[in-house]
C-alpha cells in the first residue's frame, strides 16, 4: 500500500510542477506596469555571446545592442535593467512574460517568431556574409554545397544555410554560439562560417594575422532587420516605439553606430522598413 | 500546454539517426575506456614510482575537470595536434573514452583490491607468478564485485555523451538542439531528447542486471 501512496505523490508533483511552467502567463509583469508607471524597472533578457552586439566584459553586459537600449529607455523615460539568460531562456523567458518584458539581442524579425512574438519597429540593418581563408575557390552561398560549413545554432545563418545544404545535412555544423564556430574554422574542420557581417568584420579585425575575407552574396542572403522581442499583447512596443524612432532621428544612433563599426549607418533603411 | 508532436514526428527520422550516433559512441567509449582503465589501475597500484605517479595524476585530471570542458580541449586541441583539423565523431569518443578510463580504473583498483590478500599469496604459495594470480584467481573474483560499479559508469556515460552535441557530433541532442532552434520551442526537443535517453539506459540497465546474475 504504501508504495502506491508514494508513486501517486510523485505524480502528483511531477503534474503540478509542468503544469507550473504553462500557467504562469496569467500575471503579465506588463500589465502591471500600466498602472504605477515610475518605480517599474523593466527586464531585458540577452543572449550576451554575440560580440560586438552583445557580450559580457568581466561581469558587465556590454554592446552595441545594449548601449541603444540605453538610450531607448532613456528616451522613453523608463528604467530597465538587463540580464544574461542565454539565447534559450531568454525565448523562453519572454514568451513567459513572467520575469522578463522583453528581450533584446540581435534578434532577426523573421515571420515565423512573429507566430510567437511581437517585435519593435526595426533598429538594426544586418545580413549574412560567409568568412573563409584568403584564396580560398568560394564566391557565393551556393558554392558552400559540399562543403563543411559552421553556423550558430538557430541564427537566419543556420536558418539559410539549412535551406542551401538541406536538414539533416552534417557538414552544416550547429554550434551553440559563433565563438566555438569560428574556432572550428580556425582549427581546420570548417571550410566555411556564416554569420551576421558584424560578428564577422569583428573578428576578422581582431584577428587580422589569420588572414579572414568576407564574402557577400547579395542573392542568397538578403538584408534582415533586428527587432527588440516582446511577449505577444505586450503593451510595451506603443512605449518604445517612438522612443526608437526618436533615437534614430536625434542623430545619436548614428553617433553611437560609429562609435561601434566605424562608419555611417542607413538610417534611411530602418526607418523605410516596414 | 500546448504540445505539438507534429514537429517531433518532422525530426523523427534525424533522431533515429542521432540515436544510433549515441550508441555508437556510447559503445565505443565504454570498451575504449574500460580497456585502458585497466591499464590506468594497474600503473596506479604499481609498486614502481615511474608508472604509479602518472597514472595517478591522469585519474586526478580526468576526475577533477569538468567532462565538458575536457571534450572542448580533445576536440579542439589535442584532435587538431593529432590530426591536423577537428573531427567531431573522433574527438566525441576520444574524449568520452579517456574520461571514464579514470572512473574505470578507481573500479578495477577497488575490486581487485576487496580480495583478501591471503589469495594473492596463496596463489603464488602454488607456485604461481604474480601474473598468472592475477588472471587466474583474483580477477575472475574481482570482476563480479566490479560489476554493478560499472553498470552505474556505463548509465552515467551514455547520458554524458549528450555534452559531444556541443561539439555538432550529429548525436541525439544535437538534433534536438537542432529542432528546438527551427521552431523555437523547448519542451518538445528536450522530452523527446530525455525520452529516447530513457529508454536506451532502461535496456541498459536491463541488460547488466542479466549480466549479473549469469556471472
Amino acid at each position: 500500500m504504501k508504495k502506491w501512496y508514494f508513486i501517486a505523490i510523485l505524480t502528483l508533483v511531477a503534474a503540478v510542477v509542468l503544469s507550473g511552467c504553462g500557467a504562469k502567463n496569467s500575471n503579465n509583469a506588463g500589465s502591471e506596469a500600466g498602472n504605477s508607471s515610475e518605480d517599474v524597472t523593466y527586464m531585458f533578457a540577452t543572449d550576451a555571446a554575440y560580440a560586438p552586439m552583445e557580450y559580457m566584459d568581466k561581469d558587465n553586459i556590454t554592446g552595441f545592442d545594449i548601449e541603444f537600449l540605453d538610450l531607448v529607455m532613456q528616451e522613453a523615460g523608463l528604467k530597465h535593467e538587463v540580464k544574461h539568460t542565454g539565447w534559450d531562456g531568454m525565448l523562453e523567458g519572454v514568451k513567459q512574460a513572467n520575469e522578463f518584458q522583453a528581450g533584446i539581442s540581435s534578434i532577426s524579425i523573421t515571420d515565423e517568431r512573429k507566430q510567437t512574438y511581437d517585435y519593435s519597429m526595426p533598429y538594426f540593418e544586418s545580413i549574412n556574409v560567409i568568412m573563409v581563408k584568403e584564396g580560398s575557390d568560394i564566391k557565393s552561398a551556393l558554392d558552400l554545397k559540399g562543403k563543411k560549413v559552421a553556423v550558430q545554432s538557430g541564427t537566419t545563418a543556420d536558418i539559410l544555410m539549412t535551406g542551401i545544404m538541406g536538414e539533416g545535412n552534417t557538414d552544416l555544423k550547429k554550434f551553440d554560439n559563433n565563438a566555438v564556430a569560428l574556432l572550428e574554422l580556425d582549427q581546420g574542420g570548417a571550410d566555411a562560417v556564416v554569420a551576421d557581417i558584424a560578428i564577422v568584420r569583428d573578428y576578422i579585425k581582431k584577428n587580422p594575422d589569420k588572414k579572414y575575407v568576407e564574402v557577400s552574396d547579395t542573392t542568397n542572403f538578403t538584408p534582415e532587420y533586428y527587432g527588440i522581442l516582446y511577449p505577444k499583447g505586450s503593451d510595451l512596443k506603443a512605449k518604445l516605439d517612438p522612443a526608437i524612432k526618436a533615437v534614430i532621428e536625434n542623430g545619436k544612433y548614428a553617433e553611437l553606430y560609429k562609435k561601434w563599426f566605424g562608419e555611417e549607418p542607413n538610417t534611411a533603411n530602418l526607418l523605410n522598413a516596414k | 500546454m500546448d504540445f505539438r508532436f507534429d514537429i517531433i514526428w518532422d525530426y523523427a527520422p534525424l533522431l533515429l539517426k542521432g540515436t544510433l550516433y549515441t550508441i555508437a559512441i556510447s559503445i565505443s567509449s565504454i570498451l575504449l575506456g574500460s580497456i585502458l582503465g585497466l591499464g590506468v589501475s594497474f600503473g596506479k597500484m604499481s609498486s614502481r614510482r615511474f608508472l604509479r605517479w602518472p597514472m595517478q595524476s591522469y585519474v586526478n585530471f580526468f576526475r577533477g575537470t569538468p567532462l565538458l570542458v575536457q571534450i572542448y580541449i580533445v576536440h579542439f586541441g589535442l584532435i587538431p595536434l593529432l590530426y591536423g583539423k577537428t573531427n567531431a565523431l573522433i574527438a566525441a569518443i576520444t574524449a568520452l573514452s579517456l574520461n571514464a578510463a579514470a572512473y574505470t580504473a578507481e573500479i578495477y583498483r577497488a575490486g581487485i583490491q576487496s580480495i583478501d590478500k591471503g589469495q594473492m599469496e596463496a596463489a603464488k604459495s602454488l607456485g604461481m607468478t604474480h601474473a598468472q594470480a592475477m588472471r587466474f584467481v583474483i580477477l575472475p573474483q574481482a570482476i563480479r564485485r566490479m560489476i554493478p560499479a560499472f553498470g552505474n559508469e556505463f548509465i552515467v556515460l551514455v547520458k554524458d555523451s549528450s555534452l559531444v552535441a556541443l561539439i555538432t557530433a550529429p548525436e541525439i541532442m544535437y538534433w534536438s538542439n537542432a529542432m528546438k532552434a527551427q521552431y523555437i520551442r523547448v519542451w518538445e526537443p528536450y522530452l523527446a531528447a530525455a525520452f529516447i535517453y530513457f529508454v536506451l539506459t532502461y535496456f541498459l540497465s536491463k541488460l547488466l542486471a542479466a549480466v549479473e546474475r549469469k556471472v
